[in-house]
């Protein structure tokens, strides 16, 4: 039973240069306790897949087809209220700016105290003020932070980027969600602080059975603490296997080209292999499949017509070499 | 209280207190750059363009114009410290009685304009920026422009031209109903002797001070023939100054709340399962505020020059009139005691602006 | 380098720091680089076509009737500055005292007349060079003394760059109106005692604006690139800090030739500045005072008139704000 199937899912914007077409017929499932990595550029559409999974969209965008059922309950055809009632506690969306994230305003206790107080409504149970005192701060011990009553009366300001980080994925746990989604969790952060936050996340997923959906641009991240990985391009689903497999072995020309990018800091005089080419204008995207400007193993069809998705050995490609 | 917020205090406090002794270093700099010789001082002094020689001596004695300038510049700051600013030319009687009497009058017309104008800009920007590139939008920004670009005099009239004359609604000029006497400032305070000896002046003359606009006296008074009446006789004037200077608190509320409502933390709000009303209301407009806050020195000084015009054309016997007045007589004493005066209420609400903006963002508080 | 060839390098300067490319669906790039594209996007957007219009033809007819005035004055000619006005300006006519506004004898009586009969539309014509050279002269006024100082300040630093700074914030202390009523009373309150007043109270802004822009422009490469290779200061403002300054400013200047006309004519509002019988279109307004809310239109009218050139003013400002970006002021 998957906590979240996505299926044949369409958005688009609507803007002042047209219509554009952010996801374009995604089809992908995120499993009870899974984690999957979803990898693409800046523009490939993977934080509109974040945000339309929680009905968090910008007023000009707009559920175009496809649907995404999340714990049973069909997302793009629910009403405002409903999808507030389970934003949230059914899934959980955290950003990546770890300074816009909280509140200046407010002390980092009550903001966390306000998670509790809205899950209680929206889970029916009372809300007493010392109990929920306790929970927040064994989650805050829970992400690793000592001395919880010294954070709890901090301003964000005054606390560091990887804290806030933490403090966010408190709060997430607070809200005690079936699927986390971490748009860039860690790209604003040190890398060794990095490494910390997404084993911490890792941790979790462990301890709490929750599920995972990290969107990156960074595969080696992906990689790190992923089952599976999704690699989108220009708004579609071009890969998606086990992660072991996709890095390893990796099958549509998009997926081998950004594997082989990565600089291979040990040895020396490994040949940096950027992809050619730019991302595609959203708007007026290209014929046919749309990293045929790119690739290099276009074909005549390639350029035609869009490639349909070949199941093989438990991975997804959209791809003509395959099929 | 924590240190670092005891620190912000002090710190502004003597910001303002420097630009305050800087601002009158500036005017006494001027005043003596336009006039370098004692005589010509003494013209100025004197009250009217055309002083007999004999006389202009002896108010180089009085006031000690032809001393060294440090000196001179000693004096000047010393005697604006005792509110000692001359005797005005026209009513013989020290200066500081005249704007004592004047200055609450245009206090409460400035500051209800001012509250006003954050209160309509507050509202004309959160609507333009819920309604971005809208036609909600695009009229907001017609009218603000507009409004803004008004000169004061001409709102004064068409507001008096159609709310007064036309339409009716409300009373054309004046502070209330003549045939009502004015109400007094508390002079007495019961629990004074309460209060050690050295204070009770102080507290008296804060108190004396605090009840002087008319409405303030009536309402202590318990004269609310005379309240209704004042109230009835403030809109306008209040409006005119709104509407010239709401323009800029439309502006920053727009881009204020356009960029809060982008932030990721009200995407949070969202998560956890707030209300929109809530969330836009509550969290963004909270964080959109927060700048409004710097404005409001910068409106002061707009409703004060504004409030000059509007009581000459709404005949509100406040310190702008007698302005007005003192410039048709060119009484020289009173404008440079009226410039000084607004100088120092305007140092003031920026003082008090800070101490708000140190309240609301602890950012600024909390180093 | 000799100082003609620093000025003309100045003058050379053609405002190439801002370039942008225009592309249309199905066209080729077009680049238009400095003040055409400037221009060319006022142009295109139809509001603001119409405010510049307004302004140029404001500007042009203050010249004219600017030039017609002067030389009248310097001639003895004085009925040269009302030629080409529909009526005399200061003559007393009271067969037509306060006469509202209406279509006979086109356009004379199109505003209405005043007490002693003069047309409102000849007195606001034969007024407005007044304005448009306050507005123009003390904003390039208070632009170069701005430039000058400011950025000397920030480029050098130091205590001159402290005094600067407390200067400005003392005269930024008061509201401009009450700072320029002292001054122009106490220089004797005639037209150039507003000038100068209106001068002294605009320049601190500027530099301000010019001060913040050496501060941040003097760590950048370019700059550093030049001091390492042996340029003198001197050289180095003219020749990097200047035009990187100017664009925004240019935006915003647009922007205050709006508010010196506001002050300016607050100021003759309340009889600082040009004296009877001689028109200004803030001292009309107020002359009509005694007379209304009956004789409104001489009150009101040059009121009108005041709001739509600083409404065309603002427009423009705004306009070019948002198109350079880093706006000045909200």
């Amino acid at each position: 039973m998957s906590v979240l199937e996505v299926r044949d899912l369409v958005v688009e914007y609507s803007t002042v240069y047209g219509v554009l077409r952010a996801i374009n017929r995604l089809s992908f499932e995120v499993g009870e306790a899974e984690s999957v990595g979803v990898v693409g550029e800046s523009g490939s559409g993977k934080s509109t897949l974040g945000l339309s999974v929680v009905r968090l969209l910008p007023p000009n965008a707009r559920y175009a087809g496809g649907s995404i059922i999340l714990d049973g309950q069909e997302v793009t055809r629910m009403s405002n209220s409903e999808a507030r009632r389970i934003r949230g506690t059914t899934a959980f969306m955290i950003f990546q700016d770890p300074l816009n994230s909280l509140n200046p305003v407010k002390k980092v206790s009550t903001q966390l105290l306000e998670a509790v107080e809205m899950r209680c409504k929206k889970l029916g149970e009372t809300y007493d003020v010392e109990k929920a005192t306790r929970e927040v701060v064994e989650k805050i011990r829970d992400v690793r932070i000592p001395d919880p009553e010294l954070i709890m009366e901090r301003y964000p300001h005054q606390l560091s980027g990887g804290q806030i980080q933490r403090v966010i994925i408190a709060m997430a746990l607070l809200m005690r969600p079936k699927l986390l989604i971490a748009d860039e969790p860690t790209s604003a952060l040190d890398v060794t602080i990095q490494a910390q936050v997404l084993k911490l996340m890792n941790d979790l997923k462990k301890e709490y059975g929750m599920s995972i959906m990290l969107i990156t641009h960074d595969i080696s991240v992906a990689y790190n603490i992923s089952d599976r990985i999704m690699v989108m391009y220009a708004g579609e689903l071009v890969e998606l296997g086990s992660a072991d497999g996709v890095i390893r072995s990796p099958m549509h020309p998009y997926a081998k080209a950004l594997i082989a990018s990565i600089p291979r800091g040990v040895m020396r005089d490994a040949p940096l292999e950027p992809i050619r080419g730019s991302p595609p204008n959203m708007i007026h995207p290209p014929s046919g499949c749309r990293f045929h400007p790119r690739c290099p193993f276009v074909m005549d069809v390639c350029r035609r017509e869009e490639p349909r998705e070949v199941h093989q050995d438990g991975r997804v490609v959209r791809c003509y070499l395959y099929g | 209280m924590q240190i670092s917020t005891l620190i912000y205090l002090v710190r502004r406090v003597i910001n303002a207190v420097v630009t305050l002794l800087l601002l009158i270093f500036l005017i006494f700099v001027l005043v003596h750059t336009i006039a370098p010789t004692p005589v010509a001082l003494a013209r100025i002094y004197c009250g009217s363009p055309h002083c007999p020689p004999a006389e202009l001596q002896v108010i180089i004695q009085q006031y000690g114009l032809s001393l060294p300038l440090p000196v001179q510049f000693a004096h000047y700051v010393v005697n604006i410290f005792h509110g000692n600013f001359g005797t005005d030319t026209l009513y013989k009687v020290p200066e500081l009685q005249v704007i004592g009497e004047l200055l609450p009058i245009t206090l409460e017309l400035v500051i209800t304009g001012l509250i006003f104008a954050v209160i309509i800009g507050l509202f004309t920007g959160s609507l333009a920026a819920a309604n971005r590139n809208n036609p909600v939008d695009y009229t907001v920004k017609a009218v603000y422009l507009v409004t803004w670009s008004a000169p004061v005099f001409l709102v004064g009239f068409i507001l008096q031209l159609f709310l007064a004359y036309e339409l009716k609604l409300l009373p054309p000029s004046g502070l209330a109903n003549p045939t009502l006497g004015n109400p007094s400032p508390v002079t007495g305070y019961p629990y004074l002797s309460v209060v050690p000896q050295p204070l009770q002046g102080w507290l008296s003359g804060l108190v004396r001070a605090i009840t002087s606009p008319p409405l303030i006296a009536a309402a202590v008074d318990g004269d609310w023939r005379f309240f209704v009446s004042g109230l009835h006789h403030l809109v306008l004037p209040a409006l005119a100054i709104a509407i010239t200077s709401f323009g800029v608190v439309t502006r920053l509320t727009r881009a204020s709340m356009i960029d809060a409502l982008d932030r990721d933390y009200v995407k949070l709000s969202f998560m956890k399962g707030l209300s929109k009303n809530r969330v836009v209301y509550g969290t963004a407009f909270r964080n959109a505020v927060i700048p409004i806050i710097t404005l409001i020195a910068l409106l002061f000084g707009f409703s004060t020059a504004g409030a000059v015009v509007i009581e000459d054309i709404f005949q509100y016997h406040g310190m702008g009139y007698f302005t007005v007045q003192a410039i048709y007589n060119l009484d020289y004493i009173a404008i440079l005691a009226i410039t000084i005066v607004v100088g120092i209420s305007v140092i003031a609400a920026n003082l008090v602006a800070d101490l708000l903006y140190g309240w609301a963002d602890p950012r600024v508080r909390l180093e | 380098m000799g100082f003609k060839e620093i000025v003309k390098r100045f003058l050379g300067y053609r405002g190439t720091i801002a370039t942008a490319t225009v592309v249309k669906e199905g066209e080729e790039e077009r680049r238009l680089s400095g003040y055409r594209f400037y221009l060319d996007y006022l142009i295109k957007d139809r509001v603001a076509a119409v405010a510049l219009a307004i302004i140029t033809l404001f500007t042009a007819w203050s010249i004219v009737e600017g030039i017609l005035q002067y030389v009248g004055f310097a001639t003895r000619h004085r009925a040269l500055g009302w030629a080409l006005l529909p009526s005399n300006p200061i003559a007393l006519n009271f067969a037509e005292s306060l006469k509202p506004p209406s279509l006979s004898h086109f356009p004379v009586y199109i505003f209405g007349t005043n007490f002693s009969g003069e047309s409102i539309l000849s007195r606001l014509l034969y007024a407005a060079p007044k304005d448009a050279l306050a507005a123009y002269l003390v904003v390039f006024s208070g632009i170069i003394i701005g430039m000058l100082v400011g950025t000397f300040a920030g480029y050098f630093g130091g205590w001159a760059d402290e005094v600067l700074m407390r200067v400005t914030d003392a005269f930024l202390a008061l509201p401009g109106l009450v700072l320029a009523i002292a001054l122009s009373v106490l220089l004797g309150s005639g037209y150039n005692s507003v000038l100068i007043s209106l001068t002294l109270i605009w320049w601190p802004t500027y530099a301000r604006f010019f001060r913040a822009q050496a501060l941040s422009l003097k760590s950048r490469g370019f700059v550093e690139a030049s001091k390492l290779s042996g340029q003198n200061s001197i050289m180095i403002i003219l020749r990097h800090i200047f035009p990187n300054s100017v664009d925004p400013v240019i935006a915003y200047a647009a922007l205050d030739f709006g508010n010196v006309i506001l002050t300016y004519s607050t100021l003759a509002f309340l009889g600082i500045g040009i004296q009877p019988p001689y028109p200004e279109w803030g001292s009309m307004s107020s002359n009509g005072l005694p007379y209304f809310p009956q004789n409104w239109w001489w009150s009101i009218i040059p009121g009108l008139v005041i709001m739509t050139v600083v409404v065309c003013f603002t427009l423009i400002g705004d306009r070019m704000q948002d198109l350079i970006g880093g706006r000045l002021t909200y």
